[in-house]
């Protein structure tokens, strides 16, 4: 199956089997290893990848409904070398400890700082519903994101 | 180590007649797939092995939210995410926008789709109670042409519709909210607000001028087979009495609890701070991890 669209900015085109997802194009097809795969049902939140800005859930939706759509993973969110702010954020608050779940958290919370540049503490909470960290208790990750919000500091 | 699907070839009409035809000569082990939320899971488990998956993505006309005199026309392929922020749903139909927003979370919103949803025939659903209460149709085409068929008989039983081979879900249909109704939805979850409702429950009530409940709808999920009715406490709830006891019930009640609270747990911080409470119903403002 031919398949194209922009991944990270970039237009990319491939081709995979029907049957792929996109967490297969992404990691198998691409060898893109940031975003991971977890529970394989949707549930975890770790394959988390944003498509037209809305978060996804790579291992549910299949390849071919991403077809010209513009996809963004966690290796799309440094620009020129610079990391996100929320990628500075995570790591300034301590965001992180295993780490399994950070690419799919960082992502969650992209959609939501596009769509909602001044979120609640409620908000954040919400958007990361379905994000699952089994370290950290989440405390940091939502002071993170809100430490990333423009004008925070 | 990730789990890969199963094999399939994937067909992606662009047509409704397409997807007809397609479902029609393929038949046998083909599954129609929408969001891809419930039934890709069910592959990877290997619950289905469908050889062909028949995708409904490229149908433009299956995703449309609009409002269609005074009813609310939802395309089969309409996102979750996309009816709950669609303004119109909100204000004329504040019951299904509320249902809907609850079902798991933000990104299974925005692949999920109502369609799927009814099509899934998940007991524990939460925009099923809401549909039954407002007493949405199902429009539905196949080779024979195109039927209508009410929510509350589309259910048939576990994970079961009146679909017959060969059809598919076009369309929900949802009439005007009755004028005066007040409405709400309650999920009950074992775990975390994402969870599937252990219950679900949609109510709807018209009162009249003397604050007599005339009209009395209440929708169940997760308790059941099928979605359902609650005719019976629909019934027992439209006499006079039973609403003073019930009201009456209630009041004690958040009464009792508000004793609680104040008596036994003094520095106890509000409810959006704290996680893990087991069998605690969440309400939209509830914090959701």
């Amino acid at each position: 199956m031919k398949l194209a669209l922009i991944l990270n900015g970039r237009p990319c085109a491939t081709d995979v089997p029907d049957h792929w997802t996109v967490l297969d194009l992404l990691r198998d097809g691409l060898s893109l290893m940031g975003t991971k795969y977890g529970c394989g049902e949707g549930v975890c939140g770790t394959c988390t990848v944003l498509a037209d800005g809305r978060p996804i859930r790579a291992c549910l939706v299949l390849a071919a409904h991403v077809r010209g759509r513009a996809l963004v993973t966690v290796e799309g969110l440094e620009r020129d070398g610079r990391l996100d702010p929320l990628q500075t954020a995570f790591a300034e608050h301590g965001a992180a400890q295993c780490g399994f779940c950070t690419p799919g958290m960082l992502l969650a919370a992209k959609a939501l700082l596009g769509r909602n540049p001044a979120p609640t503490v409620d908000d954040v909470r919400e958007a990361l519903a379905g994000n699952l960290c089994r370290c950290t208790g989440y405390t940091k990750i939502v002071e993170a994101v809100l430490a990333a919000i423009p004008g925070a500091r | 180590m990730s789990v890969r699907l199963h094999p399939f070839e994937l067909v992606e009409p662009d047509t409704l007649a397409g997807a007809l035809d397609a479902l029609a000569r393929l038949g046998g082990e083909a599954r129609l797939v929408a969001g891809g939320t419930a039934l890709v899971p069910m592959i990877r488990l290997g619950l289905v092995k469908p050889d062909r998956l028949i995708a409904l993505h490229r149908l433009p006309e299956l995703a449309e939210i609009r409002r269609d005199g005074g009813a609310l026309e939802l395309g089969a392929m309409a996102r979750l995410a996309d009816i709950h922020s669609t303004p119109i749903v909100g204000e004329s139909w504040p019951l299904l926008a509320e249902a809907v927003r609850r079902v798991a979370t933000p990104a299974i919103r925005v692949s999920g789709t109502i369609g799927g949803n009814l099509c899934y025939a998940e007991a524990a659903s939460d925009p099923a109670p809401a549909l039954l209460c407002l007493e949405a149709e199902v429009r539905v085409a196949g080779a024979a042409g195109r039927r209508t068929v009410p929510v509350v008989d589309f259910f048939r039983g576990f994970y079961e519709t009146a679909l017959a081979p060969g059809e598919i879900v076009t369309a929900i249909r949802v009439p005007p909210t009755p004028a005066g109704a007040r409405s709400g939805y309650v999920k009950f979850t074992s775990r975390s607000a994402e969870d599937r409702p252990l219950v679900g429950v949609a109510a709807l009530v018209v009162p009249d001028a003397s604050g007599h409940w005339s009209d009395v709808r209440v929708g169940l999920g997760g308790v059941a087979p099928t979605p359902i009715r609650a005719r019976n406490a629909e019934a027992a709830l439209t006499d006079l009495r039973s609403q003073v006891a019930l009201l009456d019930q209630v009041h004690r009640a958040e009464a009792v609890l508000a004793t609680l609270r104040a008596e036994t747990y003094p520095d106890w911080p509000s409810t959006s701070n704290d996680e893990g409470h087991n069998g605690h119903e969440r309400s939209a403002g509830d914090s959701p991890i």
